[in-house]
């Protein structure tokens, strides 16, 4: 009966507030331990809350205290969270104990609140949230901490990890794990009490900000996503910039040439009288003209003709000079080509052909 | 008549790109969006990239490179005529940007102080001391390999040599997108003025 009053509240409960319950049995087992054991505790937030829940349910406690010792024996060990078998006794002892009826109600109710605001807290990037509550240094420490070995610690990183899984949606733990992932990984051992350290939080915020840029630029740059280390990236990335700023000094000097040829040949016109040779000349003025009118047109082909490709293959027809690395004039023939797709292919084939028949006397 | 003479081009190249510029820049955005945004680097990384940017670009390039060759007229060979060019590109790189990153806002008020500094800097560089580079001072510098380089990519980006970390970082993001944009209309444009030049040249007995 009594199992009865206690279960289909267990059993509305969702998944999170298990571990809410979860917690607030190994809180009531940190009490025992210092009550049975007197052993020393290393949070001042862990007291407070032990305080406060010895000065509200003095009674409930001692009572299931006492039904602990008595059903303590008939449990097991279970593998169960790594709790241990006084985990499981607790748990029995809580779901028998009429007198538990109540503690869930306020404390849990406590649990719930800190947990939601843990929640909504957590849910924001920043990490200068005030840590003064037990559950938010819980979800930050998880980000920051391994798996500590001992035995308080297990307990703690469990309880941890119990709280990640309750908030497994939340934006947080995904930028744990995506952090963990990250290049420059540093082990932070911060024990509890310790994580109000603002100065570690603003580290570890500016790092995350650092390295999330740093992937952005990973991206851009080809040839990144191989190199692991911060070092290795900057290396490419200045090589990357390098290699644009001297393709941009090639290109004009390329269009120093060509612009000299092409007023060259417009000297000419002046110079000769010849009639096709004018009209010639008249066609390169005119596309001189209307280049920019075709260099639009031309040009908003590269860029879509280019991003049709997976990003990988963007690289590849986009700087085949950068990876020739010679200045020959071969290997505009071979940009010209790597980059022909159809539209381009027919725009070279229909100015060739222009001007083929305007070699032939086209008269118009 | 120049339209009859482009019309065929005109239309084949509208045809083809319309359609295929919205079905590829819906798969490139979509590209872009599948990765983790904020909102700096994307924003940056889709500002060059789009049709429009290019196209202004293009247009202001072509401008003044026009303006630029009827002022030089070939007169110091081609080297400084390059010079020009690429300072001109380089120019109206940083003007498209409409002044919302440090090295477009850096390479358009250099191109003033240089015109001032230019007398200045010829007696400068013969009164500085060449720094040896020994052995103990690059073992020295060597620790913090990493800011080493930072400050090597501080000095390549125009204007950045005592920007922070992130903001370099960013800096470098949408400078590296815009000489990316500026490498590709340049090749377009050598490409338009090869396809016309040699045939001027050839047919010329």
């Amino acid at each position: 009966m009594l199992e009865g009053l206690v279960s289909p509240e267990n059993l509305s409960l969702s998944s999170m507030d298990m571990n809410v319950l979860e917690r607030l049995k190994w809180l009531q087992q940190q009490q025992q331990q210092q009550v049975v054991s007197q052993s020393s505790d290393n949070s001042p937030e862990l007291l407070q809350i032990l305080q406060f829940h010895e000065s509200n349910n003095d009674e409930l406690l001692q009572s299931t205290f006492s039904h602990f010792q008595m059903l303590g024996s008939c449990f097991g060990p279970s593998p169960n969270m790594g709790f241990g078998p006084s985990h499981e006794a607790m748990d029995g002892c809580i779901s028998r104990t009429s007198s538990f009826q109540m503690v869930p109600v306020d404390t849990m109710g406590v649990m719930l609140k800190n947990s939601e605001e843990n929640r909504t807290i957590s849910s924001k990037n920043k990490r200068k949230s005030e840590v003064k509550r037990r559950e938010e240094e819980k979800t930050e420490k998880k980000i920051k901490v391994e798996a500590e070995t001992e035995s308080n610690m297990k307990g703690k990183s469990s309880m941890s990890n119990n709280t990640e899984a309750s908030s497994d949606t939340s934006k947080e733990t995904s930028k744990g794990a995506s952090e963990i992932q990250k290049l420059d990984y540093i082990h932070v051992r911060s024990r509890r009490g310790q994580a109000t350290d603002r100065h570690s939080l603003a580290e570890r915020a500016r790092r995350e900000k650092i390295s999330k840029k740093m992937k952005y630029l990973q991206d851009i740059v080809p040839g990144c996503k191989k190199v692991t280390g911060q070092a290795g990236m900057l290396d490419e990335i200045i090589n990357y910039v390098q290699s644009l700023q001297t393709q941009v000094e090639f290109l004009s000097m390329k269009l120093a040439v060509l612009d000299s040829e092409l007023e060259l040949a417009v000297e000419d016109l002046y110079v000769k009288q010849d009639q096709t040779v004018i009209i010639q000349k008249l066609l390169i003025i005119f596309f001189l003209f209307c280049y920019e009118f075709q260099l639009q047109a031309y040009f908003t082909n590269l860029p879509v003709v280019n991003a049709s490709k997976p990003s990988i293959m963007v690289d590849v027809p986009l700087f085949p000079l950068d990876q020739q690395g010679s200045l020959d004039l071969s290997v505009i023939n071979l940009s010209q080509t790597t980059s022909t797709e159809a539209p381009s292919a027919s725009w070279e084939t229909q100015s060739r052909s222009l001007f083929n028949t305007s070699s032939l006397g086209f008269h118009y | 008549m120049v339209d009859s003479l482009f019309p065929s081009i005109e239309t084949t190249v509208d045809d083809a790109s319309p359609e295929s510029r919205r079905k590829r820049r819906r798969i490139s955005e979509t590209a872009k969006e599948t990765a983790e945004s904020s909102e700096i680097n994307q924003e940056s990384l889709k500002r060059w990239r789009t049709n429009r940017v290019q196209q202004i670009y293009a247009s202001k390039l072509v401008e003044a490179l026009r303006r630029v060759r009827q002022r030089s007229n070939d007169g110091g060979k081609i080297t400084s005529a390059a010079r020009e060019i690429r300072d001109t590109a380089d120019r109206v790189l940083a003007a498209s940007a409409r002044g919302t990153t440090r090295w477009s806002r850096a390479v358009l008020a250099t191109r003033v102080r240089a015109s001032l500094k230019k007398h200045k800097k010829a007696k400068l560089t013969g009164a500085r001391k060449p720094r040896k580079d020994t052995a103990a001072e690059r073992k020295r510098s060597k620790l913090p390999a990493v800011e080493r380089k930072l400050k090597i990519l501080g000095r390549l980006v125009p204007g950045c040599r005592k920007v922070t970390v992130p903001n370099l970082l960013d800096e470098a993001t949408d400078y590296i997108a815009a000489l990316e944009m500026q490498v590709r209309a340049m090749e377009s444009l050598a490409e338009l003025l090869a396809a016309a030049a040699p045939r001027s040249m050839l047919t010329r007995p």
